[in-house]
């Protein structure tokens, strides 16, 4: 995934909640334009790895078993810090409620400890061959491409959270 | 990956409302490979691209001056994804201020149907913390809002078109004096 | 004397909304800075939202007594004048300052409003 805006997760709860951490550089392209005087992580950003954090709770807590894992609602997101390059962003979710193909999650951000963002956000799971009518083939293959980029992310998990990972179904998961 | 989110103004109407476009490309690098096998433009930079209509939209009121940033995601909700090959259309609308902020709601539309809304709060960096921090150029500023067609489309409350503020003039004139 | 439960619902709503909190995170003595970490971007949100649901209309200055606070003419040594004391109790009558007057620090004013104060201010826009 190109625009990831994750580098490491760094601790996962199944159903729970999930921590990881996306560090700026200045050599990220974008911090040309955003600004030219001013190079910060845009705030929209900050949201994007906080949703992609809670994009993967939700796909690991579901077993992979859908393709897509899209954002509905974003609401009461404030950003109070600026991210600057050699800034580490640390971001955590929690799934707060459940309804069927939408999960609730409060999210929050922060630098060195202190809180930078926070909010609450709605994603929406489901495999597009039943909302789409799409060939099946097309969610196995994402759903496939999604397990790998996970692995990956998960790779760096300290050997504590290994341990408490393989606990749980999780590491069958994403084999 | 640079960061424009909008192609072009459409609508400018200084201190009320503005509309822009934004088209959807598989070679952008955000969709490329953002959900692989069915990529679509992510919610976050859509909201950016509201964001950038909004925050230009306060912005023209201080004539570009105010160090103008997005402070709060108030509410987004969206319907549907936008795929390569769809056109997007935002229209923002100012809503209310005070001196600490300004609300702004605005609406996506996918291909002419309803895909989204919006309300952000944007606020000007304040000069006790934000002392010696500039956002932009000048003449770097005024590219950019040329780029976007903004003075092309945008008119004041009158009617009269909006005009390329001094300030911003006399920057694009020392940068092409130079060499 | 309990504040109306209308009121206090819709409130509660809008700042639900706002904050980003859960409901039951709303309580009447729940303070809107400490407790629930509103911060002076979330005001204009709040006041907003406050407006639309009640029909009523917030002059900014009924919960933001700045120009109170930063006359000279009613601060000294950090801390608020007994003349500026009166002049809150009069521009916030909706407010309980009895906390604040002991130890009046200028600074420590954003915090002194509860979720009750804000349901007594709605109550007294709108009878």
């Amino acid at each position: 995934m190109r625009f990831s805006q994750l580098d490491r997760i760094t601790a996962l709860e199944l159903g729970k909640s999930i921590s990881a951490v996306k560090c700026l550089s200045l050599s990220e392209e974008y911090l040309q334009d955003h600004f030219p005087r001013f190079p910060v992580m845009p705030g929209v950003l900050m949201l994007e790895s906080m949703f992609q954090a809670s994009m993967w709770l939700v796909r690991a807590s579901g077993k992979f078993e859908k393709s897509s894992v899209v954002l509905r609602e974003g609401k009461s997101l404030k950003f109070q810090g600026f991210v600057q390059p050699g800034d580490s962003l640390v971001v955590h979710c929690e799934i707060k409620s459940v309804e069927g193909s939408i999960t609730n999650l409060k999210v929050s951000g922060e630098i060195n400890g202190k809180s930078a963002t926070g909010g609450r956000i709605i994603v929406d799971a489901f495999n597009l061959a039943d909302r789409q009518g799409v060939d099946p083939a097309i969610d196995e293959y994402m759903k496939h491409k999604f397990r790998m980029t996970f692995k990956r992310l998960c790779n760096q998990l300290d050997t504590q959270n290994l341990a408490a990972l393989a606990n749980n179904p999780l590491l069958a998961v994403a084999q | 990956m640079r960061w424009f989110w909008i192609d072009r103004f459409t609508e400018f109407v200084s201190g009320k409302t503005a509309a822009a476009i934004k088209c959807v490309s598989q070679s952008e690098e955000v969709v490329d490979e953002y959900a692989p096998g069915r990529t679509y433009l992510p919610a976050s930079v859509i909201i950016e691209g509201m964001a950038q209509t909004g925050g230009l939209l306060v912005g023209q009121m201080s004539d570009f001056k105010a160090r103008i940033v997005l402070a709060k995601i108030t509410s987004s909700k969206f319907y549907c994804e936008a795929y390569p090959g769809d056109i997007l259309n935002y229209r923002v609308e100012i809503q209310s201020q005070d001196g600490i902020g300004t609300m702004v709601n605005g609406t996506s539309q996918l291909n002419g149907k309803p895909h989204g809304e919006i309300n952000l709060m944007f606020a000007a960096l304040d000069d006790e913390r934000f002392t010696n921090v500039e956002l932009f150029e000048p003449s770097q500023f005024c590219r950019m809002l040329r780029l976007l067609r903004l003075f092309e489309v945008g008119v004041n409350a009158d009617g009269s078109p909006i005009a390329v503020p001094r300030h911003m003039v006399e920057a694009e004139k020392a940068y092409l004096s130079i060499g | 004397m309990p504040i109306n439960e209308e009121v206090f619902d819709k409130v509660k709503e809008a700042l639900v909304d706002a904050l980003g909190v859960d409901d039951d995170e709303v309580t009447e003595e729940a303070t809107m800075v400490g407790d629930l970490g509103a911060e002076s971007i979330d005001f204009l949100d709040i006041v907003f939202k406050l407006e639309q649901s009640f029909g009523i209309s917030i002059p900014r200055e009924d919960l933001f007594p700045d120009d109170i606070l930063t006359n000279a003419q009613y601060i000294s040594d950090g801390k608020v004048t007994a003349v500026g004391l009166e002049k809150l109790k009069a521009r916030m009558p909706f407010a309980d300052l009895s906390r604040f007057e002991r130890n009046p620090l200028v600074q420590d004013f954003g915090n002194i409003l509860t979720v009750k104060d804000l349901c007594n201010y709605v109550i007294t826009k709108t009878s």
